[in-house]
Order: C-alpha cells, then sequence, then structure tokens
C-alpha cells in the first residue's frame, strides 16, 4: 500500500502508514485528511476530474486499485436492482444472457460509456418487475437473517468455551493457593515436625497435578462429526459405476526424421565415431560435456532431412 | 532438429518457380499498394521489374557478407549464414521497393547475432559501421531497431534457421568413421565449405534441406578430386534398395549445382543505373511511413513526437 500516495497531498501517506484512502463514485482517491479538508462544506469537486461530489459518498479504500472499488459500488447498487436467483430462469442459457446483461451494464457505467443508456435500461427494469425486485429482496433478507444467526450461535458457542477454560483455570491457582496456606497453618500449629509435614504437602501438591493433568484429558463426549454427520450412521455411497474401457497399450514414440537411422549416444565410442571428433579437455568435462553430445549432435544434424520425401 | 522445424514446414519450398512466383507476388503487391493509394505521378516505369529488384536483392547481399565477414568479433559461419537467410525470406515477401535493403541487411546481421546467441552489444555492432561518425553510428542503430519487429513479424516469428556448416561436420565425421574407401575426407572440406558459401548465395537453402546441400557440397568435392563415392549412399546410407530415393538425391544435386551455376556476380553498371531509381522510389513513397514506428501499425498508443526528417545515409556510410 506504500506505492499509492494521496494524489493531492503526496508525502503524506508515506509518513503515516496508518492513514487510510478513501474512494469516491468517480474512482478517483483521496486521503482522509484531504476529504475533510476539501469537504469541509459537505459537498465540491473531485480534484482530478472535476465531478461534484458529496462528502458522504467517500468510502474507505478496500482495494489497491481505486477502479476496483469504484466497481464494486456501482455492482452493489445495480445488484440491488436486478436481484434475479437463478432459480427464477428456465433454461441455464438464459440465466447466462441475464449476467451477461447485468456484467454489460456495471462495466458501462464503470468505464463511463453510454452513461444515459444504461441509467434508462435500468430504470425500465427496476419499473417492469417491481413486484419481482421486492420478492427477491424479501427473501434474500431472509437468508441473510439465517446465516447470522448461525454465525452468532458459533460466535456464543465460543465465547462459552473461553469463560469455561478461564474457570478451570482459576479454580486450579485457587486449589494451589489454599493448598499452601493449608501448609503454613499446619506449620504454625500442628505438633509434628517440620520435615513430615512438608512431605505430606508436597503429596497433595503431587495428588493436585495430576487431577489437573486428568480434568485437561477428559474429551467431552459428542456425537456429532466435525462435518456435521452424527455418529453410528450409515451414509449411503452411490455405487461408483464400473467404466469399460480399451486397455491402455505403451507404444514408444517415434520422430520421423527423413533420413538414415542416428546411432545411439552411447552407440558411438563403440563403433569409433569419437575417434574423429575432437576430445573433451578437462574443463569441459567439468561441467557434464562429453566429446559424444558433440559428436551425436553432428550426426544428427547430418542425417536429419536428407533423404527426399517419398512421392 | 531440422525436420521438425519451421524451416522444413513452412520455408521449404517445392520448385524455384514457387519461389519466383512468391517474388513476383511481392512486387505486383507494393504496385498496386502505391496506385491505390493514389499519390501523384506515378508512372509504370518508375516501378522496378522483377530482374532490376534481383540484381539489387544480390548486390546488397554480397554487401551483407562483406560486412559479416569484416564483423570484429569474428562472426562465426552460422550467423553469417542465419543473416543471409532473414535477408532472403524477408524478401520472399516483401518487395526492395518498399523497405531499403541497407537498414534490412543490417536488422539482419543484428538479429542474426541475437538469435544465435553470438553476443554482441549494441554499441559494438554499431562500431562495426566503419565510416559513421560515432552519431552517426547512433542514427544507424536507432532505424535497426525499428525495423527490427518488422524483420520479425515479416519472418512470420520462425526465428531458428539450420545451416548446412553442421551436416557437413556431421558427414565428414561420418566418412571418416564408417567409409574407409575414402582415404581422407579431409581433403574435401575446403572445396565443400566453398560450395557452401556459394550456396548461401542462391536460394538452395529455401529449397532443399541443409543436410542435403551438405551432401551435395561433399559429393561435389569428391567428383572435383575425381574421387568415388557411389558406394558410400548405397552401403552407409541403407538406400541399396532404394533406387528411386537415390535418384531423387543425385537430381536435388544436379538442380543445386545448377543453381550455383547461374549465379551470377552483380554488375556494377548495372547496379549504378538501378540504385538511383531505387532511391529515388523510397523518397518519393517512403515518407508516410516515416512517422511511425516500423511494425507498430496497431499500436493505439499515442504516437511519440513525430520524427522530422529521417536523416538519410547512404550507402557508403556502412562500410
Amino acid at each position: 500500500m506504500d506505492d499509492q500516495g494521496c494524489p493531492r497531498c503526496k508525502t503524506t501517506k508515506y509518513r503515516n502508514p496508518s492513514l487510510k484512502l478513501m474512494v469516491n463514485v468517480c474512482g478517483h482517491t483521496l486521503c482522509e485528511n484531504c476529504v475533510e479538508m476539501l469537504f469541509v462544506r459537505g459537498s465540491g469537486n473531485c480534484v482530478q476530474c472535476d465531478t461534484p461530489l458529496r462528502k458522504s459518498n467517500f468510502r474507505v479504500q478496500l482495494f489497491e486499485d481505486p477502479t476496483v472499488d469504484k466497481e464494486v459500488e456501482i455492482r452493489k447498487k445495480v445488484l440491488k436492482i436486478y436481484n434475479k436467483r437463478d432459480f427464477d430462469f428456465s433454461s441455464l442459457r438464459e440465466y447466462n444472457d441475464y449476467l451477461e446483461q447485468v456484467e454489460d451494464i456495471v462495466y458501462n457505467l464503470t468505464n463511463n460509456l453510454d452513461v444515459e443508456n444504461t441509467k434508462l435500461k435500468m430504470e425500465q427494469y427496476q419499473r417492469e418487475h417491481r413486484d419481482l425486485i421486492q420478492k427477491n429482496k424479501a427473501t434474500l433478507t431472509r437468508e441473510q437473517e439465517e446465516l447470522e444467526e448461525l454465525l452468532l450461535l458459533e460466535q456464543q458457542g465460543n465465547e462459552q468455551r473461553r469463560l469455561d477454560v478461564l474457570q478451570d483455570e482459576q479454580r486450579q491457582l485457587q486449589a494451589k493457593r489454599k493448598n499452601k496456606q493449608a501448609l503454613l497453618d499446619e506449620l504454625e500449629q500442628s505438633q509434628l515436625p517440620a520435615t513430615i509435614l512438608l512431605a505430606q504437602h508436597k503429596v497433595r501438591a503431587a495428588q493436585l497435578e495430576t487431577q489437573i493433568e486428568q480434568q485437561k484429558q477428559t474429551v467431552k463426549p459428542t456425537n456429532l462429526f466435525s462435518t456435521g454427520i452424527h455418529m453410528r450412521q450409515t451414509v449411503s455411497l452411490v455405487a461408483v459405476p464400473k467404466v469399460e474401457d480399451v486397455l491402455f497399450h505403451y507404444k514408444p514414440l517415434h520422430v520421423e526424421t527423413y533420413g538414415p537411422p542416428v546411432p545411439e549416444l552411447e552407440q558411438l565410442s563403440r563403433v569409433g565415431y569419437l575417434n574423429h571428433v575432437r576430445a573433451a579437455m578437462p574443463q569441459d568435462t567439468a561441467g557434464g560435456y562429453t566429446s559424444a553430445l558433440a559428436c551425436h549432435r553432428a550426426i544428427q544434424d547430418a542425417f536429419s532431412g536428407l533423404f527426399p520425401l517419398k512421392g | 532438429m531440422f525436420h521438425n522445424s519451421s524451416q522444413r514446414k513452412y520455408w521449404i519450398f517445392k520448385s524455384e518457380d514457387e519461389v519466383a512466383h512468391m517474388r513476383r507476388k511481392a512486387n505486383q503487391k507494393f504496385r498496386n499498394k502505391i496506385q491505390e493509394s493514389g499519390k501523384s505521378a506515378v508512372s509504370d516505369s518508375m516501378f522496378l521489374e522483377r530482374h532490376e529488384e534481383d540484381v539489387l536483392f544480390r548486390h546488397y547481399e554480397r554487401r551483407l557478407l562483406d560486412f559479416c565477414n569484416a564483423f570484429k568479433p569474428a562472426m562465426p559461419k552460422s550467423v553469417v549464414g542465419t543473416a543471409l537467410m532473414y535477408f532472403r525470406r524477408f524478401y520472399l515477401n516483401n518487395s526492395v521497393m518498399e523497405h531499403h535493403p541497407r537498414t534490412i541487411m543490417l536488422t539482419c546481421a543484428y538479429l542474426s547475432c541475437k538469435v544465435d546467441e553470438f553476443n554482441v552489444s549494441s554499441t559494438q555492432f554499431g562500431g562495426n559501421l566503419l565510416h559513421e561518425t560515432p552519431a552517426g553510428q547512433e542514427r544507424v542503430l536507432e532505424q535497426i531497431l525499428e525495423y527490427e519487429l518488422l524483420l520479425i513479424q515479416q519472418l512470420n516469428f520462425h526465428l531458428v534457421v539450420h545451416n548446412p556448416y553442421r551436416p557437413m561436420e556431421g558427414l565428414l565425421i561420418d566418412l571418416k568413421t564408417r567409409y574407409p574407401t575414402l582415404e581422407n575426407p579431409e581433403s574435401l572440406r575446403k572445396s565443400a565449405d566453398d560450395f557452401l558459401t556459394q550456396a548461401a548465395m542462391t536460394d538452395a537453402g529455401l529449397l532443399f534441406p541443409p543436410s542435403q546441400i551438405a551432401l551435395a557440397a561433399i559429393l561435389n568435392s569428391a567428383l572435383r578430386a575425381s574421387l568415388s563415392m557411389e558406394s558410400y549412399l548405397t552401403e552407409c546410407l541403407g538406400l541399396k534398395e532404394d533406387k528411386d530415393s537415390i535418384s531423387k538425391m543425385y537430381d536435388s544435386m544436379r538442380r543445386m549445382k545448377t543453381l550455383l551455376k547461374k549465379y551470377e556476380l552483380p554488375k556494377a553498371d548495372e547496379v549504378n543505373i538501378y540504385k538511383p531509381r531505387l532511391e529515388r522510389i523510397h523518397a518519393q513513397f517512403a515518407s508516410s511511413s516515416n512517422k511511425r514506428k516500423r511494425g507498430y501499425e496497431d499500436d493505439s498508443h499515442v504516437a511519440k513526437e513525430p520524427r522530422l526528417v529521417e536523416e538519410e545515409w547512404t550507402d557508403e556510410d556502412l562500410m
């Protein structure tokens, strides 16, 4: 984020990494301070493109590229109107066409192409499908509420667990303190010699420790796997259909060289080719070079394409 | 390797006629382009004919060869071969009148150094343009860089060129190993080398695979030294039963020899007539493409400040 600066005061972003950039509907960014200064009266013009803006339209930038933020805002607004779902359509093709329509609108508005027509289209759609929009809005809010309830439950569960753990710790600490206090009391009052008392105290402390360990290790019995399936519930697996196919036979790769066959790299020295090639110097062999490599390449090049094409 | 290279698939043609046809098409295309753009004072006699273009092509090809041979540090043969092949392929589909050969020739050399991994920095390359001042060298380099993309485009991005030099080495090794009948294959090397250099100045590279050219070179020099190598083909290359292939191979070699014989050095007086005409054509018709970078025709960027007058540098500045 450091490479982006506020276009107006430029240096302030580097000096103050906690400073936030705000984006408006025209897609240009300004840091918080500049927003305060320029829009002290509530409305003004953008620094870079001179479009009239309101202070309330500034939102904290979430993405590095301000055009992305602008698009996100526009998309939210468009989707409020175009909120049909996949089961509202009778075929996949229609759904895809609808989605493409939505994307076109978002694209046009983001890149300021044909804004007038696009807005007219949106208004027309809104008028035609007013009821459907309302209905979908209702279903959407219901789903969101359900999601939120689940989230809340989860959070509460987490809280509960945290509190339990804290309470356990507290109890353990108290038990230890009581033990120590008991030792001191006994040392004061009892008649027994100090060594015996100390030994007794040690035994009691050890017992406490083992008790704590055992508590930590007891697993709370559950009857649910983490994926939500009940234990001891038989999950039926659909039988995998058996596919009968032709057995694969390996055929080695054959490359047509249009020439006589080239001896293998390993055979070269045996046949006697290497006698006629410059031997590898010790420096060359260090890198893995052998004279057979150069020889093989020369022979390959000599034989490749040597024969004329048939026909 | 050559057998699955782009050279075999796209840049080996069936006959000299096909190659001549492509060149004629390029010439015609340029003529049509100029006539359609409706420039005034266009007469058919201004354009160069095919044979005149050929003379100029050969002249500049010679100069490219001399430039590469005089290059410091010494350019390996494969780099020279690649540069000549690029030059030849470029003018297969483009007319000499459209892009002036002197810049294309240097661009071919420059590109070939890069592709063949003969590392020369652009300043070092410019340093080889001996008759230029350092400022002039800069200008030439700029022009080379402008033309580079155009050259690569016209080569259809097929930049790997297989030259016959390594196949020749391979054949000599094979002869020494498997063909004891021939006593001293090294004696064939010199004249085979000359054959290959001459072949690089002909269309042989566009018609035959490099291994066949190398074999032709060796057989030719054996013939000159009155040594018989018939049995090499039948025995070692395993073509004993394949009479058809043998006859075809001899046929190709005869065609290659004809190509070499047909090559004539460009005559100085002819060149002196055609060159000023070429310059005039370029001066008149090439001005429209001066403003933009060559090859970046579809660029929708804002053009840089238009180049004012393209400093014309002449041929003498090169060598």
